[in-house]
């Protein structure tokens, strides 16, 4: 029998290898469509278009507020949105996108849950003349992408690292200090790059001895959190202050977000530490409320709203038929060079808090 | 009722789900304005889920004998990360990727299948720690970065058949193909029925040939018209391949026999002469090898590996298993019937997707369906009391003549496994109805 199946499967996979290697048949036409799908962003769309918009998941307000953002002002615009999130699911993302084109989508804007695995299917896109645009996260190994809407995540790393250095200035006195790193969740293109901005600002200062890493993990992979998953960070922190800093205070964490953020001030909390200072991202509504009681030190504030702003500039462009406009840099990201629009973050202290969020009355709430 | 039986082959049960799986199709398409039915979204539809239903065919073995296997989507995450580094890290060329991949998956199958068979530890603990252990190596060897395969695995994971021959057909021509063999398969295995059950009547044959090459022909009409280039899906093709390869092994052969055996009552089939271990070690070493295959083709589709690949996919699969008709028990449960359920799933998914439903509410209509499908059966099968395809029929053909020896058809021949196996009576041999002659079980 095994060698029946054997044969079965063998005769299989010669048969289909052989088909691979035919021509002919209907192949004539299909030129004219790929052809038709480049230059579809040059003919423009009805300006009630549908306008796909998949989001990775809903799990922090970043994304939850891009979810209503999008779906009230894309309404506004005049066209339809489509917006739906994958529940950090890869193949449930891809499957969202193709139900997209098949409603006839003219634009999709991407937030993927990994950058690098929607090739085949933003592809299929590309050749249904769809205009990609990938939100907030890179898009990688494929030409099937028109543009990338971000803050840009170098400059994020960036002005976390120095956020920790002022506030180990403002709240510790003088060095040295001691402090530990994390990161984000690995899948997402931005976190390591998030953590490359910060380290170019601290990396000096812990070679010089200012900052004294003392459980020693500097590279990405020992500090990133999978899935920028909370409890995986807490369950870091703790066995970092037991293992490490049972005598020693610690002065300072980087944190990649404002969920790690607080899961770290909860852990140090727990252990009976004196809080260190903490960054954080994206400005939630705990993490503001933290900051107003003095525990968390910073947040990096990307509001959702200038990305969201800038995500339909874009389709605009497109739907009237305009080349996008000129990107502020271009990246490589493995098969052609993107073009990146981007948009500078805030760092948010218990200082600026009120100016920044003088137009956001949700925050502001939090901050009395 | 009886005809209606003959038409379908005597097993109506098992067609209920065949009939939900349609009467959803045509449901979503009509609500979503004819998005459903259409040519791209089937081949989005079959390239999407082909790796949940090759996990499914596995399952399926594995939840007859009386285990469950938790490891799969780890196997298949790690699998995918293994063929990813060794074809674009270590630069092996792709087809020697592909069978590290599959060789790896092989190897994991014999890892579970001696802690199971040899050790005794049951499946579901063993394969707990699988999902563990294989959960971070793929983390370990891909150091959480995602790792891009060559693109000729798009082929197998999300590529289509080629276009040749004349155009005047107006479709894609290796669909056209694939189209004809079915038709052709079907109604050879019709007149070879008839040969053995001469009492059938001309007519209900010819209903059957008819309403099935209908099927066959829309098919293959919608997979074949799609954009030029497109086709029935090569992952689906290869689907396709494994359930033929697996339906026959398990409903035909004496290995097949005895996985049913095994599952239904275990020291019967031992005291039978069959080989109980061996039996596990192959069902967990086959388990994994799909592993292997379904993970290959959804990296191959993605175009790449990544750290969270295969993240819950094994509740994908025993989700798809159980709606499919399994029994929980072990000893229940068929290929086909699996794969029905999965594309259940699969419909239900699409289509709510079509609608613009959100993934928090499509989680709890999934849920549902998933309580209302298994709910549906074990109350059709519950001990002492009619079914309710029982009571229907009963009402309906009570001057009916006795159900003709139509070869049983797949579901309801696990239902005889058990007692077939000790008397060393072929599976096949008795007429044996689901619907309303199921022996009371006795657990």
């Amino acid at each position: 029998m095994k060698t029946r199946v054997t044969a079965l499967l063998s005769t299989l996979l010669a048969a289909s290898l052989a088909l691979s290697g035919c021509g002919g048949g209907r192949e004539a036409t299909t030129t004219t469509e790929t052809t038709a799908g480049t230059t579809a962003s040059a003919e423009g769309f009805a300006s009630d278009a549908t306008i796909g918009v998949a989001l990775p998941w809903l799990g922090t307000q970043n994304w939850k507020e891009a979810e209503v953002m999008f779906t009230e002002q894309l309404t506004e615009a005049g066209y339809q949105p489509l917006v739906q999130a994958a529940d950090n699911k890869v193949p449930q993302q891809q499957q969202q996108i193709e139900a997209m084109i098949e409603q006839g989508a003219k634009a999709i804007v991407v937030g993927a849950v990994d950058g690098t695995q929607l090739g085949s299917v933003l592809e299929t896109a590309k050749g249904a003349g769809v205009t990609i645009i990938a939100y907030d996260r890179l898009i990688e190994n494929t030409d099937a992408v028109d543009g990338v809407v971000q803050f840009g995540s170098l400059r994020t790393g960036q002005l976390q690292g120095q956020s920790l250095l002022d506030g180990l200035a403002e709240r510790k006195g003088d060095g040295p200090y001691t402090i530990e790193l994390f990161g984000g969740g690995p899948a997402d293109a931005n976190a390591p790059n998030f953590f490359t901005g910060a380290m170019e600002v601290l990396q000096p200062k812990i070679d010089d001895g200012t900052l004294v890493v003392v459980s020693g993990q500097t590279e990405f992979t020992q500090v990133a959190t999978p899935d920028w998953d909370n409890a995986k960070a807490q369950a870091r922190m703790d066995s970092l202050l037991s293992g490490f800093y049972s005598g020693t205070p610690i002065d300072g964490v980087l944190s990649p977000n404002d969920g790690i953020g607080r899961a770290i001030l909860t852990s140090a909390k727990q252990a009976g530490q004196e809080l260190p200072v903490v960054t954080g991202l994206d400005a939630e509504n705990e993490s503001i409320v933290s900051i107003a009681a003095g525990e968390q030190y910073s947040t990096v504030a990307k509001p959702t709203q200038d990305l969201v702003a800038k995500t339909i500039e874009l389709i605009d462009a497109a739907q009237q038929g305009e080349e996008l406009p000129a990107p502020d840099e271009t990246v490589d990201n493995g098969a052609t060079e993107v073009g990146i629009y981007q948009l500078d973050p805030i760092v948010v202290t218990l200082d600026n808090a009120r100016e920044v969020f003088a137009d956001d009355p949700d925050r502001l709430q939090y901050l009395s | 009722m009886t005809t209606l039986k003959n038409i379908f082959g005597g097993n109506l049960q098992q067609y209920t789900m065949v009939l939900a799986l349609v009467l959803l199709a045509v449901t979503f398409n009509v609500i979503s304005g004819g998005r459903m039915l259409t040519p791209s979204n089937l081949q989005n539809l079959i390239s999407g889920n082909a790796y949940v239903l090759i996990l499914a065919i596995g399952m399926v073995m594995v939840i007859v004998v009386g285990h469950i296997d938790l490891s799969v989507g780890s196997v298949a995450g790690f699998v995918g990360m293994v063929t990813a580094i060794t074809t674009t890290q270590y630069g092996w060329p792709w087809w020697v990727g592909l069978l590290a991949g599959l060789l790896t998956g092989v190897v994991i199958g014999a890892w579970h299948g001696f802690w199971l068979a040899k050790i005794g530890i049951p499946g579901f603990i063993t394969t707990l720690a699988g999902m563990m252990i294989f959960r971070g190596l793929v983390i370990w060897v891909s150091r959480s970065i995602s790792v891009p395969v060559p693109s000729e695995f798009s082929v197998l994971g999300a590529g289509y058949l080629p276009e040749w021959g004349p155009a005047f057909t107006g479709m894609n021509n290796s669909t056209l193909l694939l189209g004809l063999l079915a038709a052709a398969w079907f109604v050879w295995t019709e007149i070879g029925r008839r040969r053995d059950a001469t009492d059938l009547p001309v007519w209900i044959t010819a209903v059957r040939i008819v309403l099935v090459l209908a099927v066959i022909g829309y098919l293959t009409f919608l997979f074949g018209t799609g954009r030029p280039g497109t086709s029935f899906p090569v992952p689906g093709l290869i689907l396709v391949g494994l359930v033929i390869v697996y339906h026959v092994l398990t409903q035909r052969t004496p290995f097949g026999r005895h996985i049913y055996a095994v599952g239904g009552n275990k020291a019967a089939a031992a005291l039978s002469g069959v080989n109980t271990g061996r039996v596990y070690f192959l069902v967990m070493l086959n388990m994994s090898f799909l592993a292997a295959v379904a993970g290959i083709l959804f990296v191959g589709r993605a175009t790449a590996a990544g750290p969270s690949d295969g993240t819950m996919w094994e509740l994908d699969a025993i989700a798809a298993v159980f709606i499919g008709g399994a029994a929980v028990s072990g000893g229940i449960g068929t290929v086909t019937g699996s794969m029905i359920g999965g594309l259940v799933m699969a419909v239900l998914n699409n289509g709510l997707m079509l609608m613009g439903v959100g993934q928090d509410q499509t989680q709890v209509i999934k849920g549902l369906v998933l309580l209302a499908a298994v709910a549906f059966d074990v109350l059709n099968k519950q001990q002492g009391r009619p079914s309710l395809l029982g009571h229907l029929m009963r009402s309906a053909g009570r001057d009916a003549g006795p159900a003709p020896a139509a070869t049983a058809p797949a579901a309801t021949a696990s239902a005889a496994a058990t007692d077939a196996a000790v008397t060393s009576v072929p599976v096949s041999a008795g007429p044996v109805d689901a619907a309303d002659t199921l022996p009371p079980r006795s657990s």
